[in-house]
C-alpha cells in the first residue's frame, strides 16, 4: 500500500463498487468492524442483488470518472433471491468480453463473490483491484471522449 | 462572373498554401474502408473529385451532429455560464458537389428566419466553398427537377469545371472574389471560347438522364393531399430509421438536451434529430399527433415540397438522391414524386398505382 | 408464375392472409413489397438481391401494417431466425403469421447491385450458412441453389482485433463510432429491437446520452450489442442500414461467438429453445470472477 506521502503525489484511482446487500456489503461491513486496513479508494454502491446490476451502471461509472469498477455478490447457491447471481454471472460474462473487445483494459473491471463472512477477502479484492488500476493509470481515454466532438 | 483557370499543379500548390497557413481544407476523400466522405485533407492528391457521392452532405460543417450551446457550473455565489464561441477558424471546402453547395444556401433561409443562428452563420462566414461541376452519380439523381443542376453554382463561392488537366474557375460571390484575389498567383485568366463551350458540354450531359418532375404541381397537390391513401401505401416499408434525414443535405431538425457531467456541471447541446423518429412529436402527456409511419413519412415529403417552399420560396431538396440510396427498405423519393406527379396530372388516376 | 407467386396468389384469393410481405423490383433493385391484391402477386420475386430481412415488419410496433390483416412473410433461413425470436419472446404468435420459406444460396451485400454473386459481392453473413432451407416455415418454395461463395471474413477480422492490443482495439472502435450520428437506423430496422420504449429514449433518469459524441455513441453501441446477446438473428440489416458504414456486424458477431463458446448457444429458428440471457446454468463458467 502506498505511504501517505506517496498518496499525495501519485495518481490514486477512483474506484466504484456495485455490491449486493446480503453478502458483499455485509462482508465489507465486517472488514470495517474488524478494523482491517485497506485502500480507501473504493466508493460502494449497495444494491439488493447482483442480478439488479445493469451493465449500464458500470458504463455510467466510467463515464463519470471511475478509473476502475468492482462488481461483487453472493457465491453461487447463496443468493438471497435464489438465482440473481446466476443471471448476473451470465450477463457479466458477456459484458466483460464485450468491453475488452472494444478496447477497455481488462484490469479495470473486477468481479468477485464475497460472502458476508469474508471480510478479509473483501479487503484483498479491494487492494488488488486498486493496485491493478493504479498501475494502469487514470482512465483518461474514457473521460476524453465527450470533448472530441464539439 | 469572371472566368479564371487553375492547373492541377497550381491547385495542389493552393491546397499546400492553405494548409500551411492553418486553414482547414475539406474535400471528398476516401476513408478507411474505401468509402468517400467529406474529410479534412492535407494535400490535393488525397481528394477524390467526382467519384462516388460523399456519404454525407456538407451540412455537418455548419450544423454539427452535436454542438455545445453553453455549459454551466454551480459553485461559489451561483451558476457560471460559459458561452461558446461564434467565430470560427477559416475553412475551405474544395470539390463540393453542386447539390451539396446549393443545400447550404437553402438552409440559410430558415437559419436566418425568425432569429439569426449565430453558430450556423459564424461557420458560414468562416467557410469558402469551391464546387466542382458534376458528371452525375446514378439514376437516383434529380437535381435538375429541384431547379439546380450538375453545373449549378448556387451556394458556391467559386465553381470549378474540370477540362482535362485544367479547371475552369468561375467566381460566383464576393467571397469567391476575395479568395481568388488572395490566391491570385495560383489562378490564370481564362482564354478562349473553347474553354467555356467545353465546360457546358461536359456538364449538360449529366442532366440529360434525369426525371422531369414538375415540383410546382407536386406542391399544389400536396396542399390538398393530406388525407390521401398514398401515404399509408408508400410508408408500409418504411422503418422510420432516419437514415434518409441523416444523409440529407437539407434536413436540419435538431433536439436540444441538457447533459449533466456530474452533479455540478453540464453542457446544453443541440443534436441532429429526425421527424421520422416516433418520439419526434411525442407530447409530455404521451399523445403523439404523428402516431404512425404513414403520418411521419407524409410530414417529410410535405415539409420538403410544400411547407418550406410556401414559406421560403425554395423546395427543401436539391435532388442529390442520397435518401433513395441510403434507404434500406427501398422507399424512393423520386418515385414518390413521380407518383404524385401522376396523381396531380389532369385526369390522372384516383388511386396511387403502387 | 413462379411457385412463390402462385402460392401468394392462392393465399390472398382464399383470404387466408390479408397481405403477403415479400420482395419486388424497385427503382434501386429488390426491395420489400406488400401485396394485398391476388392479381398483383406477380410482383413478388426472389433472387440474390433479396437481402432485406422482412421479419421486422411483423413487430407489433408497426401499427400502420395492422390494418392489412394477417400476414404471410417470405423468409430466408436467416430471416426465419428473427421470426423465431419474435415468437420466442411472445411478440407474435406462431399461428398469427404464415411463413413462406425460400431456399437460398446467398444474397448480395447490396440489393441495388446487378453484379453476380461472388466472394466479393456476397453479404458477409452468407458464407458457411447452415440455414439455406428455412426450418421454420409453413411452405418452402424454390430450388436449392449452390452454397454461397466466399469465406467467413468477419471471423478473421474479429480474430485480428482480438490479437491486437486493447489500445489498438480502442482506436479502431473509436474511429468507427466517431461517424455515428445516432440516427438509430440500426435499432429501427432490427427485428429484435421491438421495445415500446427503448432504454436510450428514457430521460427520467437518463442512462444513455443521446448526443452523438464518442462517449454517448460508445454507451449506445455497447448497450445495443448487449441487449442483442443471444437474440441477434445475424440478418445483417443493422450494418446495411447504417448510413455511416459502421461495421455493426462485427460487434454482434463477436457477441454471438461469446454466447456460443460460453453457453453453447447459437441463435436458431426453433422458437421453443429458450434464449441464453434470461436463463442460466448452474455450471456456467466463472473463471473471470474472483
Amino acid at each position: 500500500m502506498p505511504t501517505p506521502a506517496e498518496r499525495t503525489l501519485a495518481f490514486e484511482p477512483r474506484m466504484s463498487a456495485f455490491v449486493c446487500n446480503w453478502c458483499t456489503y455485509t462482508g465489507a461491513d465486517l472488514a470495517g468492524t474488524s478494523r482491517l486496513q485497506m485502500a480507501p479508494n473504493v466508493r460502494i454502491i449497495r444494491l439488493p442483488c447482483t442480478g439488479r446490476i445493469d451493465p449500464l451502471f458500470v458504463i455510467k461509472a466510467f463515464e463519470r470518472g471511475a478509473d476502475g469498477v468492482i462488481v461483487s455478490g453472493c457465491h453461487p447457491a447463496d443468493c438471497h433471491y435464489t438465482s440473481g447471481n446466476y443471471h448476473a454471472r451470465r450477463r457479466f460474462a458477456v459484458f466483460k468480453e464485450l468491453v475488452e473487445f472494444v478496447g477497455v483494459a481488462p484490469e479495470r473491471l473486477t468481479f468477485s463473490w464475497v460472502s458476508a463472512s469474508e471480510g478479509q477477502k473483501w479487503r484483498d479484492v479491494v487492494n488488488d483491484a486498486t493496485a491493478r488500476v493504479r498501475r494502469l493509470g487514470p482512465f483518461d481515454a474514457y473521460r476524453a471522449l465527450a470533448g472530441r466532438r464539439g | 462572373m469572371n472566368a479564371k483557370t487553375i492547373t492541377i499543379a497550381n491547385l495542389t500548390a493552393l491546397v499546400d498554401d492553405l494548409v500551411a497557413s492553418g486553414t482547414c481544407v475539406t474535400a471528398p476523400a476516401r476513408a478507411a474502408g474505401g468509402k468517400v466522405d467529406y474529410r479534412p485533407i492535407t494535400s490535393f492528391p488525397e481528394a477524390a473529385f467526382n467519384t462516388e457521392l460523399p456519404r454525407r452532405s456538407l451540412k455537418e460543417f455548419f450544423l454539427p451532429p452535436t454542438e455545445p450551446l453553453f455549459s454551466w457550473r454551480l459553485g461559489g455565489p451561483g451558476i457560471r455560464i460559459s458561452e461558446v464561441t461564434t467565430s470560427f477558424a477559416p475553412h475551405v471546402i474544395l470539390g463540393a458537389r453542386p447539390c451539396d453547395a446549393a443545400a447550404v444556401e437553402i438552409l440559410d433561409r430558415v437559419m436566418g428566419w425568425d432569429y439569426r443562428d449565430e453558430l450556423w452563420f459564424g461557420r458560414r462566414e468562416a467557410t469558402t466553398i469551391l464546387s466542382v461541376a458534376c458528371p452525375g452519380v446514378d439514376g437516383s439523381c434529380f437535381c435538375t427537377a429541384t431547379g439546380r443542376g450538375p453545373e449549378s453554382s448556387r451556394g458556391s463561392d467559386v465553381m470549378l469545371t474540370p477540362l482535362g488537366d485544367v479547371f475552369l474557375a468561375d467566381v460566383v460571390t464576393p467571397k469567391g472574389e476575395t479568395f481568388v484575389g488572395e490566391n491570385a498567383k495560383r489562378f490564370d485568366d481564362a482564354r478562349g471560347a473553347a474553354v467555356t463551350d467545353g465546360a457546358s458540354r461536359t456538364s449538360n450531359a449529366a442532366a440529360v438522364g434525369q426525371p422531369k418532375l414538375p415540383l410546382p404541381e407536386v406542391q399544389r397537390w400536396l396542399a390538398h393531399g393530406f388525407d390521401h391513401e398514398l401515404w399509408s401505401t408508400i410508408a408500409l416499408a418504411c422503418h422510420g430509421c432516419g437514415a434518409c434525414a441523416s444523409v440529407c443535405p437539407t434536413c436540419h431538425c435538431f433536439d436540444i438536451v441538457d447533459e449533466p457531467e456530474g452533479v455540478l456541471s453540464g453542457t446544453r447541446r443541440r443534436n441532429w434529430d429526425t421527424c421520422q423518429a416516433a418520439r419526434f412529436t411525442v407530447h409530455a402527456s404521451g399523445h403523439n399527433p404523428r402516431a404512425d409511419q404513414a403520418a411521419r413519412l407524409r410530414q417529410r415529403v410535405m415539409h420538403k415540397f410544400w411547407i418550406y417552399p410556401s414559406r421560403f420560396g425554395e423546395v427543401l431538396c436539391t435532388g442529390c438522391g442520397r435518401c433513395a440510396r441510403a434507404c434500406s427498405a427501398g422507399v424512393d423519393l423520386p418515385e414518390v414524386l413521380r407518383t404524385i406527379t401522376a396523381l396531380a396530372a389532369p385526369g390522372g388516376p384516383e388511386e396511387a398505382a403502387v | 408464375m413462379t411457385q412463390l407467386q402462385e402460392l401468394a396468389r392462392t393465399l390472398l384469393s382464399e383470404a387466408a392472409v390479408g397481405v403477403v410481405i415479400g420482395w419486388e423490383e424497385g427503382p434501386r433493385g429488390a426491395r420489400p413489397a406488400f401485396v394485398t391484391d391476388p392479381a398483383r402477386a406477380d410482383r413478388l420475386i426472389f433472387d440474390r438481391r433479396c437481402t432485406a430481412n422482412l421479419a421486422t415488419y411483423l413487430s407489433p410496433r408497426r401499427t400502420h401494417l395492422a390494418p392489412l390483416g394477417k400476414a404471410a412473410v417470405v423468409v430466408k433461413g436467416c430471416d426465419a431466425r428473427a421470426v423465431a425470436g419474435l415468437i420466442r419472446e411472445t411478440q407474435i404468435r406462431r399461428e398469427d403469421v404464415v411463413l413462406i420459406g425460400v431456399r437460398c444460396g446467398g444474397v448480395l451485400a447490396d440489393p441495388a447491385s446487378t453484379a453476380p454473386l461472388t466472394a466479393d459481392t456476397v453479404a458477409d453473413r452468407c458464407p458457411g450458412c447452415q440455414a439455406r432451407e428455412p426450418g421454420l416455415a409453413d411452405h418452402v418454395v424454390g430450388d436449392l441453389p449452390p452454397a454461397p461463395p466466399g469465406e467467413a471474413t468477419r471471423d478473421a477480422l474479429i480474430a485480428r482485433l482480438d490479437a491486437s492490443s486493447p489500445s489498438e482495439r480502442w482506436a479502431f472502435w473509436m474511429r468507427e463510432f466517431s461517424r455515428c450520428v445516432r440516427c438509430n437506423a440500426c435499432r429501427e430496422v432490427c427485428p429484435m429491437c421491438f421495445c415500446e420504449r427503448c432504454v436510450a429514449d428514457k430521460t427520467q433518469p437518463q442512462w444513455l446520452e443521446s448526443s452523438p459524441h464518442p462517449r454517448g455513441n460508445l454507451a449506445w453501441h455497447l448497450t445495443r450489442a448487449l441487449h442483442q446477446a443471444g437474440r441477434c438473428a445475424d440478418c445483417g440489416e443493422c450494418a446495411r442500414a447504417c448510413p455511416a458504414g459502421i461495421p455493426l456486424g462485427l460487434l454482434n458477431r463477436k457477441i454471438a461467438q461469446i454466447v456460443a463458446e460460453r453457453f453453447d448457444y447459437r441463435t436458431g429458428d426453433d422458437p421453443s429453445v429458450p434464449a441464453p440471457i434470461g436463463t442460466y446454468s448452474l455450471s456456467d463458467r466463472q473463471e473471470f470472477i474472483l
